[in-house]
C-alpha cells in the first residue's frame, strides 16, 4: 500500500523518518508494555522528565504506574554482554510537565545505546541526534555541553557544595548577575567570577569553542571535560556538522544519572528543546550494570501543530443528496469524482464549521 | 506582521515605564508607544521591534511559551514561578525586597507551626525549609498585612518597598528573604535563534545600566 507523504501531519512524518534513519544505522526497535510497578519509578524519580507519575491499584494489590519514560525500561531489560546493544523506540508516555498542565499522553521518540561505548560510539549517537532534528527542520541547532565542567571548574574554583549547587542553577539561567553575588560572598577571586561568566555565557560553534575553553584556568576537571567535549568535537567534524552544534555550557543535568556529554536540540520556531539526551553511566551503576550508556529522547508533541500548511478545505465536494436520489447513482457518482482525486463529502444538508470548495446536487453531476 | 521582529514583553504600569525608557535610551525604542490609546500591541517596523504590555506576573509565561522572545520581569516572580528561562540581566530599577514581617511582639523562637500569609507561596516554603520551621501557608491575594492584626496568621511573606504600609498597620520587617529588582529574560529557543540581535540588545541596555550608575 503507497501513502501520499502529504496526508501525514510533521509527527507522523517524523515517526517515519526517524524509525528509517534508526534502522538504517543498525538500531532495533525496542517495544514495551505501557505498565510498570511504580516502586520501580520511585527509586529513580529524579532520572523522569516532570513531577509525576499517574498510579494505579492492580488487582492483586500492587502499585503500578503508566510509564512516564522508556529510557529506564531499556535499561533494566539490558543484560551484560560484550557487544553494544543499540536500540530505538517509539512509545507513548505519561506525565505531568507541572502542576497546572495535568497529566498527559506524550508521543516520544528516541534511542539508546548501552554496553561497551567508545569515542565512536559517543559520536553516532550525537550524530544521529543531530540527523533526527535536520530530518525535521534543516533550520535547527544542537547545544552540547559536559555535565562536569561547569561543577568540576566550581570545585576548583573553591565554592562549597551548598554554593556550587546554587552557582550552577545560575548558569542554567545565563543569570552572572546574582552568581556574582554569591561568588563574592563566598569569597570567590574576581578572576575566578569572570571565568565562571565567560563559561555560562559562551555560545560558540563547538568546533570553535574549544581552544577557548582550553585556555582558561578552570582546574583540572573541568580541562578533563573539556578535553572529553574537544575529542568528540575532532570526530564530528568528519561528517559536517559543525555549524549546528554549539557549545553551551548553561545546560545542566542530574549528576546522579548523567556522567559526561549531554545535549538538547531546538529547531526554529518552537520555544522550547524538542530533543535532550546524554551519557548517563551513573544509571547503570546503579542499576548495578557494567558498562556505559547514551541516548536520547525526541518529544515528538512538540512538532504538533508545526511547519503544516493549514488546509484551505475540509473537502473539495460537498454532494447534497435528497431522498429520491437512488444510492446506486450516488455511489456511482462518488465514486467517479472521489477517483478524479477530488473529496467528497455526501450530506443531506450543509455541515457547520466545515470548509468545501463547492456544493452539487446530483442533478448537477455529469453523467 | 514580520515573523523575524524582536517581541518584547513589558509589565504594565510604573515599572514597565521605567524599563522601556531604558529600552529607549539603549537604541531599542518605538515611537507609537508614545501616542497612547488602548492599544496592546506597539511595532517599531524600521528596528523589526514589537512592544506588548501585559500583566507584570504574565511576563514570565509569554516569555517561556515563546509569544515574546524577552521580557522583563521582577526576581520575585521569577522565584515564585520558577519559569524556563534565560536571566540575562539585572536592571536595577524597581528595587524593593521579599521580606517576613509580623506585629512587633511577635516572638520568633516559640515552636509552634508557624502561619504564613503570602501571596508568594513557593518563595515562603523554600524559604522556611532552608531554616528547617515548619509553617503552614496561607495563601491570599491581597492587603496581606491584615492577615496578622487579625490573628489569621503569625507572619506574611511580602515584598516591601518603602514599609510605610507596614510601619501604618503596626508591623515590623523581621528578615530579608531576598532583593528584588526588575531583570531582563529570554526564551532559551529565541536566545539560541536569534543570538546576534539578543546579545546585541543585551549589550546596549548594560551600557546604559552602567552609565545611570556613573551618573547617580
Amino acid at each position: 500500500m503507497e501513502y501520499k507523504v502529504k496526508l501525514l501531519s510533521t509527527v507522523e512524518k517524523a515517526v517515519f523518518d526517524l524509525r528509517e534513519l534508526y534502522r538504517s544505522y543498525g538500531y532495533s526497535q525496542f517495544s514495551v508494555g505501557k505498565f510498570e510497578e511504580y516502586d520501580f519509578y520511585a527509586q529513580n524519580k529524579s532520572f523522569i522528565t516532570g513531577d509525576s507519575i499517574l498510579t494505579f491499584t492492580d488487582m492483586d494489590g500492587t502499585l503500578m504506574a503508566l510509564k512516564p519514560d522508556i529510557t529506564l525500561s531499556i535499561i533494566k531489560s539490558t543484560k551484560a554482554s560484550p557487544a553494544l546493544r543499540k536500540v530505538y523506540y517509539n512509545e507513548n508516555v505519561y506525565r505531568a510537565q507541572n502542576a497546572s498542565s495535568g497529566f498527559r499522553e506524550i508521543t516520544q521518540t528516541g534511542l539508546e545505546c548501552v554496553g561497551p561505548l567508545d569515542v565512536y560510539s559517543v559520536c553516532e549517537v550525537i550524530m544521529l541526534s543531530a540527523m533526527s532534528l535536520e530530518k525535521v527542520n534543516s533550520d535547527y541547532l544542537l547545544d552540547i555541553s559536559h555535565i562536569g565542567l561547569v561543577p568540576g571548574f566550581l570545585e576548583y574554583a573553591g565554592a562549597d557544595r551548598e554554593s556550587a549547587k546554587k552557582l550552577i542553577e545560575f548558569a542554567g539561567e545565563k543569570n552572572l548577575h546574582d552568581a556574582a553575588i554569591l561568588c563574592r560572598s563566598i569569597g570567590m577571586g574576581e578572576g575566578h567570577i569572570k571565568t565562571l561568566g565567560k563559561l555560562m555565557h559562551m555560545r560558540t560553534r563547538l568546533c570553535d569553542a574549544l581552544d577557548e575553553l582550553q585556555g582558561l584556568d578552570i582546574g583540572e576537571k573541568a580541562l578533563a571535560a573539556a578535553n572529553e567535549l574537544s575529542e568528540i568535537s575532532e570526530n564530528l567534524s568528519a561528517i559536517e556538522l559543525g555549524d549546528k552544534i554549539f557549545l553551551d555550557l548553561s545546560l545542566g543535568g542530574d549528576m546522579r544519572y548523567y556522567n559526561g556529554v549531554i545535549f538538547r536540540g531546538f529547531i526554529s520556531g518552537i520555544p522550547t528543546a524538542v530533543l535532550s539526551g546524554g551519557r548517563y553511566d551513573t544509571l547503570l551503576r546503579k542499576m548495578k550494570k557494567d558498562g556505559g550508556a547514551i541516548g536520547f529522547a525526541f518529544y515528538l508533541d512538540m512538532l504538533t501543530g508545526h511547519f503544516e500548511e493549514p488546509e484551505k478545505y475540509d473537502f473539495d465536494i460537498l454532494l447534497i443528496k435528497n431522498g429520491n436520489d437512488p444510492p446506486a447513482e450516488i455511489l456511482k457518482a462518488v465514486k467517479k469524482l472521489s477517483d478524479q482525486g477530488k473529496r467528497v463529502r455526501v450530506d443531506v444538508s450543509e455541515p457547520e464549521g466545515l470548509k468545501y470548495e463547492k456544493s452539487l446536487t446530483m442533478g448537477e453531476i455529469d453523467g | 506582521m514580520d515573523n523575524n521582529a524582536l517581541n518584547i514583553a513589558l509589565p504594565k504600569g510604573r515599572s514597565g515605564d521605567k524599563v522601556f525608557s531604558l529600552f529607549e535610551q539603549a537604541g531599542y525604542g518605538c515611537p507609537e508607544i508614545h501616542e497612547g490609546g488602548r492599544r496592546l500591541i506597539f511595532e517599531n517596523k524600521e528596528n523589526s521591534l514589537r512592544f506588548f504590555f501585559v500583566k507584570p506576573s504574565d511576563v514570565a509565561i509569554y516569555v517561556e511559551r515563546g509569544a515574546a522572545d524577552v521580557g522583563v520581569a521582577g526576581r520575585d516572580i521569577l522565584l515564585e514561578y520558577s519559569p524556563d528561562v534565560y536571566e540575562l540581566l539585572d536592571f536595577g530599577v524597581s528595587r524593593c525586597r521579599m521580606s517576613v514581617s509580623a506585629l512587633a511582639d511577635f516572638n520568633a523562637e516559640d515552636k509552634k507551626i508557624l502561619k504564613v500569609a503570602t501571596k508568594f507561596p513557593h518563595i515562603a516554603r523554600d524559604y522556611y525549609a532552608s531554616q528547617v520551621r515548619d509553617i503552614d501557608i496561607i495563601y491570599l491575594n491581597g492587603s496581606i498585612e491584615l492577615a496578622p492584626i487579625l490573628g489569621l496568621s503569625d507572619v506574611i511573606v511580602d515584598i516591601v518597598e518603602t514599609g510605610e504600609t507596614l510601619r501604618e498597620n503596626g508591623l515590623v520587617e523581621y528578615e530579608t528573604i531576598v532583593d528584588i529588582s526588575a531583570r531582563l529574560i529570554a526564551n532559551k529557543a529565541s536566545y539560541k535563534f536569534k543570538y546576534d540581535r539578543l546579545t546585541k540588545l543585551t549589550k546596549s541596555l548594560l551600557a546604559v545600566i552602567e552609565k545611570g550608575k556613573e551618573n547617580d
